[in-house]
């Protein structure tokens, strides 16, 4: 190939790239392709030498307007292990403060002309709208409470992975327990499990789940009733500001009403898994020996992270357009 | 897709890769140390017809493993709209062995350079050797193979087909023209 | 149509021939209106005859300048977003012909000297009549009130802590007391802020599918009831400002019922979006009280036939556009819409067949008239020259580049409407044209 084509080339494929804000517009085949590529990606991450080539040459930005070292240090560590260039904007530095034109703070940054930016932002709809401004691809790594998409991704790829005879999410149930009217994790764990074909249960105190949120998945302020038949648990984190708000009497009366216990869950079904976006209030909204037991598969989450992660970049970057 | 020409048949394809054993084991002096590593995709069954053909006459069968390159090409943006990454299986150590590639065909050198990559990526083997059952020219890289079952001569708007029994009905090669 | 540009001070007498009349007491048919020294000497067949200078209406529609009770014009403070000229312009440009303009400034207009300011500086300015509305509180931060009648004495025509509620239930009854003593009207802006909480959006289904914290329309109905049940108490004439709800719009017929001085106003982009709006997470659609559920909007319109509404305001808002760029929890809230507000509400609710012309015509001209004990505007000799020229057939789309106002950009960017104003007169003058209307 001469060097004039190879230029045309690198100019088009900044061209209109695909994006991850949620599940909307992706088909569950296309997730189910994204796990085989995550299977790909946790094997180069075993090697000697945990790198590829695949995105040699290409640039992505982590913007984060919200602070998350864990998130935006999983998602530079799935850029570079396929030799991508990496450039990080936090929040307080001088480039990303809340409140200025989203457009005039994202048209300086992409005069470095990033392929994807890897966004998380405190107010939803900031991805949808960084789409208007910039060609690049972007990932939605958090806005708001309304969407987590690669966190979703994680957990239903380690229930895949986990789930003894697993044979496809047709029939399989989750239920999410917790501060529901405040999660991100919750909204996209929804919204995946269901476009994979599965059922949700949504399970939590009346101020934390209004019956508006999600039509369609059947809602319960009781845990025991909520848990049975489940094929897998999942565990919000309770946050502290909830009671100082007002919404919550007291965090003992949470844990007597919804923490996870090994005697709650014994309706579920059989190798039913217990999951966890992490990090744990040990002994808040889960029991610390049923984080640490046999149906956990906490630690399968935070592993799968960068696997799932790498694939998410892969999928997007590579590819004709 | 009706073929334009048939360059090899079963036969020929037989004889080719009982040749190319014969060949590795002579130049490797013996299957000692020796492991076939096949290239996604139909490099790994002619990796594996090796293998058994070496074992046959050396009462030595040489390890096989299977190498997705994906990851590892320079030209992704051009070959497909989602290339489709597939599990690469080397199950055994590769430091200090005698590794010999095998792929179908030969044509632009880029698969041959992105498998060294890979496997130099994963140890440091003592060889590395190349083995093609179609060599069809256009080289883009300075890339030759070791072994070759036969050399074909092919334009731009050709595409040099290899089926294996293992996997497809029988053993051929076949040329097809790229429709316009 | 040949004639004079706007701004130009005419001398002598003008007439604008050939328009259908029509105003508050109905449709006069066909014919001329004469003009002189800012007032309206003749109206009828053939009075243009008696003038220097004519404009050919070619048959357009000519009734009485529009009124709007509620509209931002930012000075002083914040004329980045908007002016003093720029907003009078683009009233004018909207076929209003007076503006009330809404205290919540930098500083608030709660000094005398600073409504003073505003009517000095207004009476130079081509555009709209400016009547300024002030301060409840000062500042408006709900604790203490401003002098009313100095307030008044300077030319405000309002109270209103427009922005801001009044969180205070016994300051309201206060401001009440004096007002109705004074026979000032208070515009409310009628939302509990413990119930509204941090919302940028309605609460419902649709705040819930984007994760955007909402706002009940129970922080409305609530605040409705307690200004009704004061203006029930002091006998003030209350006007409740932009409601948005079924329930506020209940709560107020239920006082209407009992007689209290209660009349109430609905904006043009309450009358034509919903929360549907923000599912393209644009900031513009980011209002308070924000836009609601369809059932809501319906209820509205209903209202709107029966009577129970007595005026439209504008609540234009202007910001720039790099404020309505941030996300959706810092981006200010409230929209532009004054120069396209009778567009919209034509176009979607008397071309559809919604409402009749006449009905919305009062809602524009006779109802706020009415909320403010003004004389009802008509096409009679005697009465101030403030009329516009609609033109109700021709469908142009919304270009905001070409907007008089500062702010240009728009939730209505790029559709096409109906019922453009052509031709603007205040006081006799011409203050806006349309440049493309056929000559």
């Amino acid at each position: 190939m001469t060097a004039t084509v190879q230029i045309a080339l690198t100019e088009k494929t900044r061209a209109r790239r695909r994006n991850l804000l949620d599940f909307a517009a992706w088909s569950s085949d296309e997730v189910a392709a994204l796990f085989g590529t995550a299977d790909v990606m946790a094997q180069v991450l075993t090697r000697t030498i945990k790198k590829v080539p695949a995105l040699q040459g290409f640039t992505v930005g982590t913007l984060f307007f919200e602070d998350s070292t864990r998130t935006r240090l999983s998602f530079e560590r799935a850029a570079r292990a396929q030799s991508a260039d990496v450039i990080s904007f936090a929040a307080g530095g001088s480039s990303l403060s809340k409140g200025e034109s989203l457009k005039d703070t994202l048209r300086t940054i992409d005069q470095m002309q990033a392929d994807l930016y890897v966004v998380r932002h405190p107010t939803a709809g900031v991805p949808y709208q960084l789409t208007r401004w910039t060609d690049a691809a972007i990932v939605n790594a958090g806005d708001g409470r309304r969407a987590h998409p690669t966190q979703a991704l994680l957990d239903a790829y380690t229930f895949r992975n986990r789930f003894e005879g697993f044979d496809g999410f047709a029939g399989k149930r989750l239920v999410i327990v917790g501060d529901v009217l405040h999660s991100r994790v919750a909204r996209s764990n929804v919204e995946l499990w269901r476009k994979l074909g599965g059922e949700v249960v949504l399970c939590g105190p009346p101020p934390l789940l209004p019956p508006e949120l999600a039509p369609g998945v059947r809602h319960s302020h009781r845990l025991a009733d909520a848990v049975e038949g489940a094929h897998a648990v999942m565990a919000l984190r309770l946050q502290r500001e909830r009671m100082a708000s007002g919404l919550l009497p007291s965090v003992a009366e949470y844990v007597a009403r919804y923490q996870l216990t090994a005697r709650a869950l014994r309706s579920a079904a059989d190798g039913a898994l217990v999951m966890h976006p992490g990090p744990i209030n040990r002994d808040v909204e889960i029991a610390g020996d049923v984080a640490d037991g046999p149906r956990s598969v906490i630690e399968t989450q935070v592993a799968s992270g960068v696997p799932i992660r790498m694939a998410v970049l892969y999928t997007l970057l590579v590819g004709k357009r | 897709m009706k073929p334009k020409a048939r360059l090899m048949n079963g036969e020929e394809v037989g004889r080719a890769l009982r040749r190319i054993a014969h060949e590795i084991v002579e130049r490797n002096k013996g299957a000692q140390n020796l492991a076939l590593v096949g290239i996604h995709t139909r490099g790994v069954p002619i990796a594996e017809r090796l293998a058994e053909l070496i074992g046959s006459f050396e009462g030595i069968t040489p390890e096989v493993g299977k190498l997705d390159i994906t990851l590892y090409r320079d030209d992704l943006t051009e070959i497909a709209l989602q290339p489709v990454v597939k599990k690469t299986e080397v199950p055994f150590d590769v430091h200090g062995m005698r590794i010999v590639l095998c792929d179908d065909v030969l044509f632009t050198g880029r698969t041959a350079r992105a498998a060294l990559d890979a496997l130099i990526d994963m140890g440091r083997p003592a060889v590395i050797q190349y083995a093609v059952l179609v060599d069809r020219g256009h080289r883009e890289l300075p890339i030759r193979a070791d072994y070759v079952g036969k050399n074909v001569p092919t334009s731009q708007h050709e595409v040099v087909k290899v089926k294996i029994a293992s996997v497809d009905d029988a053993d051929a090669v076949e040329l097809h023209e790229i429709p316009s | 149509m040949s004639g004079p540009r706007p701004g130009a001070r005419r001398a002598g007498r003008w007439a604008v021939v050939g328009a259908h009349l029509v105003d508050g007491d109905g449709d006069h048919g066909v014919g001329d209106v004469l003009i002189e020294s800012g007032e309206i000497r003749a109206v009828g067949e053939g009075v243009g005859a008696a003038a220097q200078t004519s404009i050919d209406a070619g048959g357009a529609l000519l009734t009485p300048a529009f009124l709007d009770l509620h509209a931002h014009l930012r000075e002083p403070g914040q004329e980045v977003k908007e002016d003093l000229a720029s907003g009078l312009a683009a009233a004018a440009a909207g076929g209003f012909g007076t503006v009330v303009s809404m205290a919540n400034t930098t500083p608030t207009v709660d000094e005398p000297g600073l409504v003073g300011e505003l009517v000095e500086k207004a009476r130079r300015l081509p555009g709209a009549r400016l009547r300024p509305g002030a301060a409840l509180s000062h500042g408006l931060r709900g604790e203490t009130l401003t002098d009313f009648a100095a307030l008044q004495a300077a030319g405000a025509v309002m109270i209103t802590d427009d922005g801001m509620p009044v969180a205070d239930g016994r300051l309201m009854r206060s401001a009440c007391e004096y007002a109705a003593e004074l026979g000032l009207i208070v515009q409310t802006h009628s939302e509990d802020p413990s119930l509204r909480g941090d919302g940028v959006m309605h609460e419902g289904a649709v705040s819930q599918e984007l994760g955007l914290p909402g706002n009940p329309d129970a922080a409305e109905a609530v605040m409705v009831f307690r200004d009704c049940e004061v203006a029930r108490l002091t006998g003030a004439r209350v006007h409740i400002a932009h409601v948005t709800s079924r329930r506020a719009m209940e709560v107020i017929e239920h006082f209407k019922a009992l007689g209290a001085p209660v009349t109430c106003e609905v904006t043009p982009h309450h009358l034509t979006l919903t929360d549907a709006a923000l599912r393209g997470f644009d900031p513009v659609f980011k209002v308070a009280p924000p836009l609601r559920s369809d059932a809501d909007v319906a209820y509205l319109r209903e209202a709107l036939r029966r009577g129970t509404v007595d005026s439209i305001g504008t609540d234009h808002a202007p910001h720039t556009r790099a404020e309505k760029d941030r996300d959706l929890t810092s981006a200010p809230f409230g929209l532009p819409n004054i120069e396209v507000a009778f567009p919209v509400l034509y176009t979607r609710l008397v071309a559809s067949g919604e409402l009749g012309l006449d009905g919305m015509l009062r809602l524009l001209q006779d109802g706020p008239a009415a909320v403010m004990g003004w004389p009802r505007p008509r096409l009679q000799a005697g009465a101030p020259a403030d009329l516009v020229l609609l033109d109700l057939e021709t469908e142009r789309t919304v270009d905001p580049t070409r907007f008089a106002s500062k702010a240009k950009f728009s939730p209505w960017a790029g559709e096409p409407l109906r019922g453009w104003p052509m031709l603007t007169v205040v006081g006799g003058d011409v203050v806006f044209r349309l440049e493309d209307a056929a000559a």
